[in-house]
This record gives C-alpha cells, structure tokens and sequence, in this order.
C-alpha cells in the first residue's frame, strides 16, 4: 500500500465529478480522505479505490447540510493520514424550486451546503495546507455568469466562492498555498441525466483529469470546459433588456 | 410519478430512452433510472415497477419494457475486495466480466464461468445463470457465487447465499431480476491454466459432434460450430480447450477495455446474412477450422470470443437476429439432431450459426442446465414467416425430444410453449412470485412468458 503518499481531500466524493476525482487522484497516488452524506458509498469507493490502486483510503460520512462544524469534523479525521497537499470541493447542490419562491429552510440548506461548508473547511485547513504549501480547488458554475430567475440561491453561493477564491489569493502568495477555481459547465452526472441540456455534457471523467493534472501549477480560475468561457463572455455582453427576455 | 419522483430534487436521475434487445426482436421508449448512490437505487416511489439492468445486452427484453423504470447498476461496478489467498472476489453487481477478468487475471486468478460478451454485468450473469465454456465441468455461474446481496421487493437490503436465504438465492439465479435488485456479490476465481491449445475435432453431423463433446467433458473450453446450410447440416468441427504445463507469458495478454465488444452495436444499412452471405461465411470458416490438429489458444481468446464478432452481429442488419438453445438429453440427441436434419432439408432457413456444448448439471427453476447436448441456432431476420415457422417448427421437435429452452436467449418463445420447454415451469413462477409478490419487479421478458 501506498501509505506515505500526500493525502487529499475529496469533499462530496461519492457521485458526480467528486467520484472522478477521487478515482483520479487514487490512479496518482494519493492517500484519500473521501467526504459524503452516504457510508455505504465511501465504503464502497474507498475499497475499490484501495483494491485498484494501493492507496490508503478513509471515509468520513457527513451531512454538510446539517453539520455545524464540518471543518471541524474533517480535522479531526486527518489524524494519522499524511500531510495533506490538496483540498477539493466538488459539492453544490440545487433544487428545482430555486426560483425565488423557496422558503427560509430551503434557503438556509442550500447556503449550508454550498457556502458555510466550504468556507468552514476551508478555514478550519488553512493551517495545514499553507503549511504543507498545498491546493485548495472550488468550483463553481456556468449557473452564476449571469443573475437568472431559476437556480438564485444556487448561483448566488456560487458567486460568493468567486469572493473567497480571491481572498484566499489576496491573502496567499502562491508560494504559500495555490489557489485554483473552476467554472463548471454542464457535465454528464445524475444532476443532468434526463434532462434536455442546450449544450453538451462533459465527461466529469475529463474534467476530474485536467483538474488533477493542474494540482501543482499555479493559482488560476478558469472555465472547464475551456470553451464555455467564450458562452460567458456571451451571455454577458447580452443588453440588458434582451437578456431580460430569455428564458430563465 | 415523474413529477412526485422529481420533488425530491435535481439529481434523482431519471429520464427516458430507446431501448432495444440485443437480438432486435423488440424496443421500447422507457424510463431509465441512472443512480450513482445507494440511496438512488432506493429512491424510486415504493409502488413504481422497476427492473434492474446492466450492460442491456440480454437478447431479450430482460431489462426493460412492460411500464417499468429500468435502474441502471452502471455506476454500481467496482471491486471492493479481493482475497489473493482464496480468490474470493467482492463486486458490485453493475461490474462488467471484462474487467473482472482483466482484474483477477492481473493477479493469477480467473472467473471460470463467464459468458462470451466482455460487457455483461455480473448481475446479468447472476439474473440469467449464464453458463462459461465448459457447463458440463464448470457449472453454471451459481457455481461461482458464494453469496449476493440484493434489494428485495419489500425495499430490505438481504443477503442470500446457500446457508442464509437459501431460497432467495436460489431463485435470483435464472431469476431475470424478479427477485429484487442484486447490489453485489462474492465470487470464488479459480487458477487459470498456464496456457491452452486447442485442438479441432472435424465432425460430419450433430451427432458425431455430440460424441466427440461426451468424450472431452473435461476440457476447460469445450464447444462446437456446425454449418447450418441444409446440404450440409452438422458438418462442423468440436473444439477441445486443453490446459498445457507449458507456461505462455502472452496467454494472460487481455486485451483492455477499449478492444471489448460493446454493448451497443449499430447494424449495417444491409443484411450480411442472406443465403450467398451465410454459404460464404460457413465455406470459409470450415476450411479454416475444419482441419484436424492443434493450435495454442490465448486465453483471452477462449474468455472473450465475441470480441471478433462485432461484423457478425452488425451483419445481422437492422432485421435483426434470434437466437434458440435448446438442451436436449443424450439419449435423444440423435434422434433430435435426425429430424432437425430432415425439416432443415425440407425447408432450408436461413441460420447463421449453430454452436454445441455439453451439459451435465441439475436443472433449478428456469436455469438452463441438464443433462445433454445444447444447441444454440442463430438466424437472421426471425420476423421472415419461413424464418418465424422454422424456430416454431425447432421448439416443437425440440420439445418432442424433451429439450428444455433457454428463456433467456429467445425472444420469439411465447408463453404457452415456455410452459411446455420447461418442466417444472409453474414451481419456477411460484417460486418467483413468492419474492416479488405485487408484481414491482418486472420486464417485456416477465410479461410476454407470463412469470
């Protein structure tokens, strides 16, 4: 086993692109700390992932949306793992009723989950990952280029990691802690699996490569796929009074 | 229920698609489930009919149709644990036999009872109880199983093996996923052998290949191919898979994932397999394997024949094929292989192919196992009337012969002659029926055979 490997941190590891990564970064070498709602998932992908590859692997099931202290939590279940040099958080969760209309508990989850964990996890690492001169990687969403009627508290959490994106570079040199934001458009997840999408779905598998690939480069943020930062340039040079017209 | 289901949230996974067997005998737009969490999987509305599916290569509707939401294991395929000691291997059922071949080969270990489709999952290989290269030695793949686990019609996880849940287990095995959802299963490998030849023993008629089968029922790879042209019905060749001492390095090659057969194949805008096609293919394949000897046989090859096949079925065109295995007792074999011989001389179908292999199991509910001769017989476009009445006129001789079918092969069977090319056939239902007691489990398959 590939124990004395750097470990790092998948937080909403058990689906989706969480699940690419941590497979990913498994087919590297990583130690692995996997973050889920779900034991029965991490235990499933850990062991496979320690079957595959060698690595060490250990799960810590946790509701974000519930949680009061995630960072917390993750600490803790750090102790004896290798230092950490990366930290992912591929988590984010919406609702088709996030039209304006939801009420102060809906609000409240989707803030929880998309905007107090990672800043509680981000915050409760800091000391470890400058430390170790590590990685943080946010990711956020084609959703949040432009203000719509739908998905407005998701895009709103969304925006807000833009925010903490730059504090954590305003804040860190390079040197110290890279810092790496991805803009996410449409991939092939559950999240989307049905749905009539008006433009195509990327392998989260592709995705899971480039952002494992660009661990140790620079701080940057960028959009994956690369192309969609062309669409956001679009959708954002739309007048104002044409952008009000389309479909929300 | 889409829109209830859908109140849960973004994320349930639900959607629709066409769906189609692999033989082309029949699809269907369907609801398709595509989990990738065990709370996915549990999610559906207690009341929705479902079916489990994997890679959707079954040749008849198993995994979808009859208003049921298909739930997709695709996610669900990892290895969780490998005992090298033992060989006992751990897996979610949505694992394909490719990969686990490939896995457990890396490692000095092999599946021995596997289906030639690389992509079929081992829940599919659970549902159906395909049997490997050699049934008569191997088993089928209850053989290989050790326990399972799955998700039952009254929503509870269980584990089902000989010694727990006993009829549970042996139910889901030939139970085409009436019995719930198999989430994961453990399997006993075995040591491959060093290295295999194969040698070639030409026969001159069915029953000639029946002998030379009886006389090699321990070979680790045993089957036949036969000419099915009527002028030259039988004629074919026995190829006997003998392990070897001599060690071959290359006789672990498998070839990875991207060269494995694929679950879809798109057919060609034209049908191979008309008379000139099908006399040209039998003439060249006789001449090439036709002639006595021997020759080194990689395993990968022996594991995974349909690799070579992709021209083959998308020859079939979009008419599509059928495909009949019927297991007829060695004591009527001869006799059976006679009349077959006669009515294809009368009436001479067009068939592709037919394969022999021997079997020598006990036969439990649907399973296709016993003791005999079986013979698959391929043939295109089985919606042609004279192509239609020769499977009719093959169950009858079939059945006179006391042959039992293979429900999971033949999508033209229909129920009441199901019944009779299967003895014992109302117990199997009941059998299922006591697992899947509302009927929340179902299929084209399930609906059309009436189980």
């Amino acid at each position: 086993m590939r124990g004395d490997a750097a470990t790092a941190i998948v937080i909403g590891a058990s689906s989706g692109l969480g699940r690419a990564l941590a497979e990913e970064l498994a087919r590297k070498g990583h130690s692995l700390l996997l973050v889920a709602s779900d034991r029965r998932d991490l235990d499933a992908l850990g062991a496979s992932l320690e079957v595959a590859h060698g690595i060490a692997t250990r799960a810590l099931a946790l509701d974000l949306g519930r949680e009061a202290d995630p960072g917390a939590r993750i600490a803790a279940a750090l102790d004896g793992l290798s230092p950490v040099k990366a930290l992912l958080l591929p988590i984010g969760q919406s609702r088709e009723d996030d039209d304006l209309s939801l009420d102060a508990a809906g609000i409240g989850q989707l803030l929880a989950v998309n905007l107090h964990a990672p800043l509680a996890i981000v915050h409760a690492l800091l000391p470890r990952l400058v430390g170790a001169r590590g990685t943080i990687v946010l990711f956020g969403s084609v959703a949040a280029i432009r203000g719509r009627g739908r998905n407005v508290v998701y895009a709103s959490t969304k925006r807000a990691l833009v925010s903490l994106y730059e504090s954590l570079r305003q804040r860190y040199r390079p040197r110290e802690l890279r810092v790496q934001m991805y803009e996410l458009g449409f991939m092939a997840t559950n999240l989307t699996y049905g749905m009539k999408l008006p433009l195509p779905a990327a392998d989260p598998r592709a995705i899971a490569r480039i952002v494992v690939g660009r661990l140790d480069g620079g701080s940057s943020r960028r959009y994956l796929p690369r192309w969609w930062a062309f669409v956001a340039l679009l959708v954002r040079c739309l007048p104002w009074p044409l952008y009000r017209r389309m479909k929300s | 229920m889409t829109s209830a289901a859908r109140d849960d949230g973004r994320g349930f996974a639900l959607g629709e698609a066409d769906l189609s067997s692999f033989d082309r005998q029949y699809r269907a737009r369907c609801r398709v489930q595509r989990p990738d969490r065990y709370r996915l999987l549990e999610a559906l509305p207690r009341d929705v009919p479902r079916i489990a599916r994997g890679s959707g290569i079954s040749y008849v509707a198993a995994s979808f149709g009859a208003g049921a939401v298909s739930q997709s294991l695709a996610a669900f395929n990892r290895i969780l644990a490998f005992d090298e000691r033992d060989g006992r291997l751990c897996v979610e059922a949505g694992a394909r036999i490719g990969d686990v071949q490939r896995f457990a080969l890396s490692r000095g270990w092999y599946l021995a009872v596997a289906p030639g489709h690389p992509a079929a999952t081992i829940g599919g290989c659970i549902a159906a109880d395909v049997h490997g290269k050699n049934p008569a030695r191997d088993g089928t793949f209850r053989a290989v199983v050790e326990h399972l686990e799955l998700l039952t019609a009254d929503g509870t996880s269980r584990v089902a093996s000989t010694a727990e849940n006993p009829d549970l287990f042996a139910a889901t095995f030939a139970g085409f996923g009436l019995t719930g959802i198999v989430t994961r299963a453990v399997l006993r490998l075995a040591r491959p052998p060093a290295s295999l030849v194969v040698r070639r023993v030409p026969v001159s008629n069915l029953a000639e290949g029946a002998r030379a089968l009886r006389e090699a029922s321990n070979a680790p790879v045993l089957y036949g191919w036969h000419d099915g042209r009527a002028r030259h019905f039988g004629r074919g060749v026995i190829r006997v898979g003998l392990a070897s001492d001599a060690a071959d390095p290359r006789s672990f090659d498998v070839p990875p994932a991207a060269h494995d057969l694929p679950a879809r194949i798109d057919p060609l805008p034209f049908a191979l397999w008309n008379r000139a096609g099908i006399g040209l293919s039998n003439t060249l394949l006789g001449a090439r394997w036709r002639r006595p000897g021997q020759s080194p046989l990689p395993l990968a090859a022996a594991l995974f024949p349909l690799n070579d096949a992709r021209t083959y079925f998308a020859g079939f065109g979009n008419a599509g094929m059928a495909e009949a295995q019927w297991l007829v007792p060695h004591a009527r074999f001869d006799d059976f292989a006679g009349a077959l011989a006669e009515h294809v001389a009368r009436e001479s179908p067009r068939i592709a192919l037919i394969a022999s292999k021997l079997f020598a199991g006990e036969p439990d509910g649907f399973a296709f196992d016993g003791v005999g001769i079986a013979l698959a017989i391929q043939i295109p476009a089985p919606a042609e009337s004279r192509q239609r009445a020769f499977l009719e006129a093959l169950a009858g001789i079939a059945i006179a012969h006391g042959g039992r079918a293979n429900l999971i092969k033949e999508s033209t069977l229909d129920g009441a002659t199901a019944r009779r090319a299967i003895t014992g056939f109302d117990a199997a239902r009941e059998r299922l029926a006591a697992f899947n007691p509302d009927g929340l489990h179902g299929s084209e398959l399930a609906r059309r055979l009436a189980l």
